[in-house]
């Protein structure tokens, strides 16, 4: 096992190394070696906060004689999923130059069902039915992973009793709301063995007995007994455990969230190395507006597809050069 | 009811600025920076490998409120560079680094796909 940072040194220039010890449609699991944990962190944070995505934002309930309140459904509506390929070429509603909401910045869907039969009837995603212009065909459409093909519980009707609604989905970042969230939860660990003890472990009378190994300790070394303590270390490798909602494959959340926080740092770098009144922009913008027209971030994804798809940027203002192919090394920063 | 709309956490304000560099006086090749709509997501990260820098002599960040978003970084440099510059050299590499990261990532994730589909399994190829 080549786990020693010394013998790094033919990876990419000592840069991040990854590994990737399990992949599906549901999760990815990886190692992150070569990275100090800021890195690692900082990675961690902006998946889990700042990936954009698509929800319900807007209900408009036209009848509702069930046993819920309106906003007791909305509630529930707007923490449903919706597929989110495709998300980037999607404005914010509120970088749009229409009044309220409109096809370029937001996907309509509409819920009806009735109850004429003489049992209790659920209603629950996939009666969610996407309608008028989409950016895609996939864009909005509710998440259905479960095995009857349902999709996620709305509510239930009791005979005769009946729900006809409208939702507004639109695109946000789970800074505003967890609604917005791509990922259900971010596994995030490392040191398993506590050897920088960084964790005080709390036990009854054995913390080897009540604290069982975690999955990643046989990838690295155990502690010797006697070893002395080294005050020195930092923890270089990392165990990230990303799993979907459903709105984005698990590899493009990890994708994206490297998009998102290049975006945030290089519209530093902008910022920093433009001349002072630029007149560049001011005055509220949704965070990927921030980066100036010329940035290239140098990585792009490519999920959804075969990438490079155009983008539709409805308003002007600057427009992020996405969705072209991969071109770092030689140009770009550095 | 009086609470602070939730995207005031990430978009500025009218005429608000990203980022402001304050030269502090009082300390030589010094300069406070202020990060608007900024979290520790990029504090920390700023902070920390500011700190690695040889030519940097001291790099801290706070944010003074939770509920505020603003990140204080302040930076000093041995004269060689001045803080602004040892900053922007720290977005670039981090820049890169996560560009390298992405890399890394697509091509281990690549090579897996592979391997699945060697295998014959059913569990390839879903993602
Ligand atoms: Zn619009």
């Amino acid at each position: 096992m080549d786990y020693d940072p010394m013998a790094m040194d033919d990876a990419e220039s000592l840069g991040p190394v990854v590994k990737i010890s399990q992949a599906d449609s549901v999760r990815v699991k990886f190692e992150l070696q070569n990275a100090d944990i800021s890195f690692a962190n900082s990675l961690r944070r902006v998946m889990l906060g700042e990936i954009p995505t698509i929800a319900i934002d807007l209900v408009e309930i036209e009848n509702n004689s069930s046993v819920l309140a309106d906003e007791f459904i909305a509630h529930r509506l707007g923490l449903i999923p919706l597929n989110a390929e495709g998300v980037e070429h999607l404005l914010y509603s509120r970088d749009c130059d229409c009044e309220e909401y409109c096809e370029h910045c937001s996907v309509r869907l509409t819920l009806h069902a009735r109850c004429t039969g003489y049992d209790n009837m659920s209603v629950s995603a996939r009666d969610l039915v996407p309608v008028g212009e989409r950016i895609n065909q996939t864009l909005g459409t509710p998440i259905i992973t479960d095995k009857d093909g349902t999709g996620s519980l709305i509510l239930k009707l009791r005979p005769d009793q009946e729900i006809k609604l409208e939702c507004i989905a639109k695109k946000g970042i789970a800074k505003e709301h967890a609604k917005w969230a791509p990922s259900a939860a971010i596994g995030f660990e490392y040191d398993p063995h506590n050897k920088l003890r960084h964790l005080d472990l709390w036990y009854e009378s054995d913390p080897k007995a009540e604290w069982p190994p975690s999955e990643y300790a046989k990838w690295e070394e155990p502690p010797v007994e006697g070893e002395p303590f080294d005050f020195d270390a930092v923890p270089n490798h990392f165990y990230f455990n990303v799993e979907t909602a459903g709105n984005l494959p698990p590899d493009g959340i990890v994708a994206e969230g490297i998009k998102v926080i290049q975006q945030k740092l290089a519209g530093l770098i902008h910022e920093l190395t433009e001349g002072e009144g630029d007149g560049g922009y001011d005055g509220p913008r949704s965070p990927e507006y921030n980066s100036g027209p010329d940035t290239n971030y140098g990585y792009s994804t490519s999920y959804g597809g075969n990438g490079g798809n155009q983008s539709a940027w409805g308003g002007g203002g600057g427009t992020t050069p996405f969705g072209g192919q991969t071109s770092y090394g030689g140009g770009g920063w550095s | 009811m009086n609470a602070p709309d939730r995207f005031e956490l990430f978009l500025l304000g009218e005429g608000e600025k990203k980022i402001t560099e304050t030269v502090v006086n009082s300390i030589p090749n010094c300069s406070d920076f202020m990060l608007k709509k900024e979290d520790h997501t990029v504090g920390n990260l700023l902070a920390e490998h500011l700190k690695k820098d040889p030519q940097v002599m001291f790099a801290a960040y706070k944010i003074g409120h939770p509920n505020v978003p603003e990140v204080l970084l302040r930076v000093q440099t041995n004269g060689q560079i001045n803080p602004r510059e040892a900053l922007v050299k720290v977005l670039k590499e981090l820049v890169a680094a996560y560009g390298q990261l992405g890399r890394e990532f697509q091509k281990e994730l690549a090579l897996r796909q592979y391997a699945d589909q060697g295998e014959g399994s059913g569990s390839g190829g879903a993602i």
